[in-house]
This record gives C-alpha cells, sequence and structure tokens, in this order.
C-alpha cells in the first residue's frame, strides 16, 4: 500500500486538528459577533466593560459601536483584524499596561463615532464638527462612558462576564465520574 | 478500510477529531494544574520575630517577586558628578562617601560598604554610633525587644549600641528592610515598628499613631525613614546619653519649622550640631531625607495621594491585585502610577516631571556656587584676623541657608513632591547666602583684604577631598580590610542563628 497515502492524512489531521484545537481555545467564533462579552474574552478590559455597563451609553451602545469605524464595511472589517491581531499579540506576551491608553487611529474612529450620534447636537455649531483645536469629545466629557477608574487594578472585583473553561461540561462530566 | 480517496479523507478526519479531542485533555490537565498553584499557596508560619524577607516570600509569593526586582541598581557617585557637595559637607560623613540611593534590597550591604561607617577592627570601633542601623533591617525592632531586660529602656539601648559603636551590632543587623518593618507578622496589616515615628507622630499631631487610617498608613510606614531626624543626647531619663533618634517635629513640618526646633536642642538648649565644618567652622545642620514631610505639602500629597499609590503600585495579574514591592521611581513603569489618574500619553507626563526637576536643578547650581564660596570666604576672613564673635551672624547666615539648600536636595525627590516650597526654599537659601557674603566682605575690608577670595581647584572628587585634608585612599583601604575580616564573621554568626531559628 502507498505509504504517501497514510501518513499525509495522519500529518494533515494531526495539523488541522491542532489548529481548529487552538481556534475552539481563543473562542474564535465569538470574533465574529458584535457582542460586548467578545471583549472580555481576555480578563484585560474589566475597568472598561464595568464602566460602560454602569454608564449611560450601556443601553444605546455597545464597544464596537464607538470603537470601530462604520464609514463601510470592509474598513471596519480591516481595523477590527488589525486590532485584534495587536490586542491578541499583547495578550500572548503579557505586555498589557496597568492602564490602557487609547491610540491615535482608535481616537480618529471614537471621534467620528461621538458625531454621529450626536449629530444633531454638535450641527448647531460648525466649529464642534470640525473640531476645535484638535480638541476631541472627551477632552471636556471626561468621564464618558468609561468613569474615572483607569487601571485594571482598580476594579479587581468588578461583575463582569467571564468566559467559560475550555473544557466542555460533557468530558468534565465523564472525567469526574470516573 | 484506508483504501482510495475516501480512505484517505477517513483518516484525516479520524486523526483531527482524535487530536482535537487530546487537546481538550490536555486542557482539562493545565486547569487542575492552576488549582493546584492556586490551592497549594501555603501559608508560612512566620511567629513574632521571622526577618527573613524571604521567609515571608514562601506565602506571598507576588510582593516578594517584585520586591526582588530591587536588585542590581547602579551606584551612582554623586560627589564624583558634583564635587561641590563634598565641600559643602567637609568634616562631616557625606564628604567621605555618597552614593544615590539604591533599592531597599541593598540596604545592609551599602551601608557596610560606604566610608561613613568607616573600618572597624577588633581594636578600633566604627566612627558612626549603632542608631545608624535603625533604618536598614526587621532586625532592628527584634533587637530593641531583646535589649529591653532588667528594666532598661530597650530603644536607647540599640542607639547605645549596647555599649559599643555601629559595628557591635554588626552581626545582629543582617536582613535588609524588607516585609517586617511594614507588615504585622500575623494579620499582615500595616504596623509602625520604630519608636522614632510613633514618637514624632505623637509630637506632631497629639495623636496616637495606631488612629491613623490605612491611606496615612500607606505614607506612614515610609515615614519610619523617609523623614527628617537627628540624634539627640540629651534627653532625660533613661534616653539621657545614648544618641537618640529624634524626628524633630515638634514645631512642624516645614523647614522653619525643623529648624526651630533644633535650635533649641544641645547641651545648653542654645542649638543642635550635627557638625562643625571644616573649612568655615560653622556649626552646621545637616538636613537628612525630609521626604514625607515636602510630600505632603505638594500638589499629590495635599490630595491624599500616598507614598504606596505611586512608588508601590498596584499591579494584576489574572484575578489577582496585589501591590508592587519594587520600590523605585514611579516614571519606571508610568502605565501603573501616572496614568491611574492622568490620560496623557507618558511621554508628555515624563516630561511634566522632568521639566520640574531641570528648573529647580538651576536654583540648585546656584545656591551651591554661593554656599562654597561663603564657605571660603569665611575661612579667608578667619586668616585675615577675624574673631568668632565677628562672624557669628555670618555664620548663622551660612548655617541657615545651607540647611535650605540640603532640605530641597537630600530626599532626592522634592523638585517633583513640592516644587513649589522648594523653589521656595532655594530662594530663601540664595538670599542668606547672598547676604552672608556682603557680611563677609565688609569683614574682609575691616581687616585690610579688598580682593576676591580665590577658590582652590574644586574640579573634581579627589581634588575636593584633598583640600579638605580627606585621605580617601586611606579609607578605602581599611574599608577592604573590613569587608574582608570582619564582615564575613557577622555573616557566620547570623547564619547560625538563622539556623537556630529553623530547629
Amino acid at each position: 500500500m502507498d505509504r504517501k497515502k497514510i501518513i499525509l492524512p495522519i500529518l494533515a489531521g494531526i495539523i488541522f486538528g491542532f489548529g481548529f484545537f487552538i481556534l475552539y481555545v481563543f473562542n474564535f467564533a465569538s470574533y465574529a459577533s458584535n457582542e460586548p462579552e467578545t471583549c472580555m474574552n481576555c480578563h484585560v478590559m474589566d475597568t472598561q466593560y464595568a464602566s460602560w455597563s454602569r454608564s449611560s451609553h450601556q443601553k444605546v451602545a455597545n464597544c464596537i459601536d464607538c470603537h470601530l469605524p462604520h464609514d463601510n464595511f470592509a474598513h471596519k472589517l480591516y481595523f477590527k483584524a488589525m486590532d485584534g491581531m495587536r490586542h491578541s499579540a499583547i495578550f500572548l506576551t503579557r505586555t498589557e499596561p496597568e492602564a490602557i491608553m487609547i491610540k491615535k487611529a482608535g481616537e480618529v474612529v471614537v471621534q467620528e463615532n461621538c458625531i454621529h450620534c450626536h449629530s444633531d447636537v454638535v450641527a448647531q455649531n460648525a466649529n464642534m464638527l470640525q473640531g476645535v483645536d484638535n480638541k476631541k469629545c472627551w477632552d471636556c466629557h471626561r468621564f464618558t462612558p468609561h468613569g474615572r477608574e483607569r487601571s485594571l487594578a482598580s476594579v479587581p472585583n468588578a461583575e463582569v462576564p467571564y468566559i467559560d473553561s475550555a473544557t466542555p461540561t460533557w468530558l468534565k462530566k465523564i472525567i469526574e465520574k470516573k | 478500510m484506508f483504501k482510495g480517496k475516501s480512505g484517505s479523507w477517513i483518516l484525516f478526519i479520524f486523526t483531527l477529531v482524535i487530536v482535537f479531542f487530546m487537546g481538550l485533555l490536555a486542557n482539562s490537565i493545565m486547569e487542575r494544574r492552576t488549582e493546584a498553584v492556586i490551592m497549594k499557596k501555603a501559608i508560612v508560619d512566620l511567629g513574632e520575630w521571622e526577618t527573613r524577607n524571604e521567609v515571608w516570600g514562601e506565602s506571598y509569593p507576588e510582593q516578594h517577586e517584585t520586591y526582588l526586582k530591587m536588585e542590581g541598581g547602579e551606584i551612582e557617585d554623586i560627589l564624583e558628578e558634583n564635587p561641590y557637595v563634598s565641600v559643602l559637607f567637609a568634616g562631616y560623613g557625606f564628604a567621605k562617601d555618597y552614593n544615590k540611593p539604591r533599592g531597599h534590597i541593598h540596604a545592609i550591604e551599602d551601608t557596610r560598604n560606604t566610608l561613613r561607617t568607616g573600618a572597624p577592627t577588633e581594636e578600633k570601633g566604627s566612627p558612626m554610633p549603632a542608631t545608624c542601623w535603625t533604618c536598614k533591617s526587621p532586625d532592628v525592632p527584634r533587637m530593641m525587644e531583646e535589649l529591653a531586660v532588667d528594666g532598661k529602656d530597650g530603644v536607647a539601648e540599640f542607639y547605645r549600641g549596647d555599649g559599643g559603636k555601629w559595628d557591635n551590632l554588626g552581626s545582629q543587623i543582617i536582613n535588609p528592610i524588607g516585609c517586617g518593618d511594614c507588615h504585622d507578622p500575623e494579620t499582615m496589616a500595616l504596623t509602625i515598628t520604630r519608636p522614632a515615628l510613633k514618637e514624632g507622630y505623637k509630637a506632631l499631631t497629639g495623636k496616637d499613631i495606631t488612629e491613623a487610617t490605612h491611606q496615612e498608613m500607606r505614607s506612614l510606614v515610609c515615614a519610619q525613614c523617609h523623614v527628617e531626624y537627628y540624634f539627640d543626647k540629651h534627653l532625660d531619663g533613661q534616653k539621657k546619653g545614648a544618641p537618640y533618634l529624634v524626628f524633630p517635629w515638634s514645631e512642624g513640618i516645614t523647614a522653619d519649622a525643623l529648624e526651630q526646633h533644633l535650635n533649641k536642642r544641645g547641651a545648653d538648649g542654645t542649638g543642635h550640631k550635627d557638625w562643625i565644618h571644616a573649612v568655615s567652622k560653622t556649626r552646621m545642620y545637616k538636613a537628612q531625607h525630609p521626604g514625607w514631610e515636602l510630600w505632603q505639602l505638594g500638589p499629590h500629597g495635599m490630595q491624599g495621594v500616598s507614598c504606596a499609590d505611586c512608588h508601590m503600585p498596584y499591579e494584576s495579574r489574572g484575578g489577582m491585585k496585589y501591590s508592587s514591592h519594587h520600590v523605585t521611581s514611579p516614571l519606571d513603569y508610568i502605565d501603573k502610577t501616572c496614568q491611574v489618574c492622568h490620560r496623557q500619553p507618558e511621554e508628555e507626563l515624563r516630561k511634566a516631571v522632568k521639566d520640574r526637576q531641570a528648573s529647580i536643578k538651576k536654583l540648585t547650581v546656584k545656591a551651591e556656587e554661593l554656599l562654597v564660596r561663603a564657605h571660603f570666604e569665611t575661612k579667608a576672613a578667619m586668616e585675615e584676623g577675624a574673631t568668632d564673635a565677628e562672624l557669628e551672624d555670618i555664620r548663622t547666615l551660612i548655617r541657615e541657608s545651607q540647611w535650605r539648600w540640603d532640605f530641597s536636595v537630600a530626599s532626592h525627590g522634592a523638585s517633583f513632591h513640592a516644587p513649589l516650597q522648594v523653589s521656595n526654599l532655594l530662594a530663601d537659601c540664595i538670599d542668606k547666602a547672598g547676604k552672608a557674603r556682603l557680611e563677609l566682605s565688609k569683614v574682609l575690608a575691616k581687616h585690610g583684604f579688598l580682593g576676591e577670595v580665590e577658590l582652590p581647584d574644586l574640579s573634581t572628587k579627589a581634588k575636593v577631598q584633598k583640600v579638605i585634608g580627606l585621605n580617601a585612599e586611606k579609607l578605602k583601604q581599611e574599608k577592604e580590610n573590613f569587608l574582608k575580616t570582619m564582615a564575613p564573621k557577622w555573616d557566620e554568626e547570623a547564619k547560625k542563628r538563622h539556623e537556630s531559628w529553623d530547629k
């Protein structure tokens, strides 16, 4: 019998099996969603989730409504992918800062989204739409919506959704029965 | 079964499922291992006087791991960097050797190594009293307790060095500043172990220090050492004659208030003396490191931001929150310190600190230049025949001026902690040194000297030390000899003691 026909499928099976497992542990499917819970996969943004979930914005906007561009679908997807890869790299290398600071590109996106929803208010003043002296909305609205707690360590016991164990319940049951 | 195309597919999918399932099992095993790490965290019984930081570290690994990061700080020689400092401290220990402070973990090592503690031998003791150990080790409160026998005041006995000098307690004071200095071994609550702070706090506030709030304690534990202090040999009762450690806070915590306290001390109540200046023969006060005093006068102190908030910031690992015990400059991790409250970018925050430091540095350079000249001009006046009576007011101005310079620089962080107060102090310092020099020119003129008093070559540490009559080479050789002969004996004795604790 041709040995290639045995070795190749086995090798491919190992690679794909392990690949799927990694994706599963990463909770990969969740990244297709728009749910704020997805942003809690890494337990790094607890402070941001906790402050948002008790803010006035909680009822009307979730994470990606403010933090991803909505001008066109391709741009949104590209931005999400780039952010996601950077965050994964930071998470895996344990280099997350204690107090997270928004990046320049993120600032532009959030400012646009503020104006997008609040256009009725800002339209009264053309300067605001242009951005007064490069001021951002949150230079004055400092604690909207994330409050003043900035460090991850500030809210060690925040009530936030935590990701489930990667070991499925049925497997746990089998293991514990023995 | 595995024949043909469909056979390959079956084999592929079969392997894929097996590998995926093995991954799940591996994951389950890893979760169990994490459980073990969390659950097996032993709490070691510390007893009342465990002074070895590594033993505490077994129960508190995060705190101990961060504490160990203080290891290996660089030694920076202040006298080499700024030789004028050696002139200003002429006749005093700090003219011999003065390095920038390193981490707590080096406290014992650096105290043994500095030329200021001298080179004790079996015949000759150290020039410094045992009081100099007070801030260096959790072994200190242990010894204070051990020396409190036969109705003696254990604290005063400690400062007396149990009948000797600094070296007499050398084999007892072994473990560097650590856990037991600030924590209760049973409850881990913050606690004050140094009597000088308890007494100073009472004198300052009228309150018992146990009434302090937790947030106040997060600075007060630091104030056990990072404060202005002096040794008072003129206290009453059992303390009489001992170089008793006192924080001079009876009048308040400003430089003026502390000076008033010192002015009332001494043998006859006419003023304390830290040393007589070798060049100008002025009775001097040494400002030690009034960090706690200046911090609370500045913007962060006024807002109640504690020492620990910036120098021991909270960190998180997984769901765990703990204080970093890597006590260092907050600029080393701005994301855990400044940015917890301030949302400016890192470079902006760093610049805000550096700008304050640079603008105050300009003033200290001016102050040092004036003070160095005043000391040498006083010396010149003495050589021209000026009497002590003629120089009395001038020396008072020099003492007051240098006290304010020293108060501004000695705590190292003051130009950021309280920039406005430090600028004011340096303005007073420059004013007083200017007045002293004006009076000096009159005295010199009266004695027929009209020219400019030439300064000797003060361009390097070595040249300055020669001018002020210090034989640094000899001191260094003696020190090396001490480190080779006596210090290892201390360590040997300590090792035996530690082993006896483990039995």
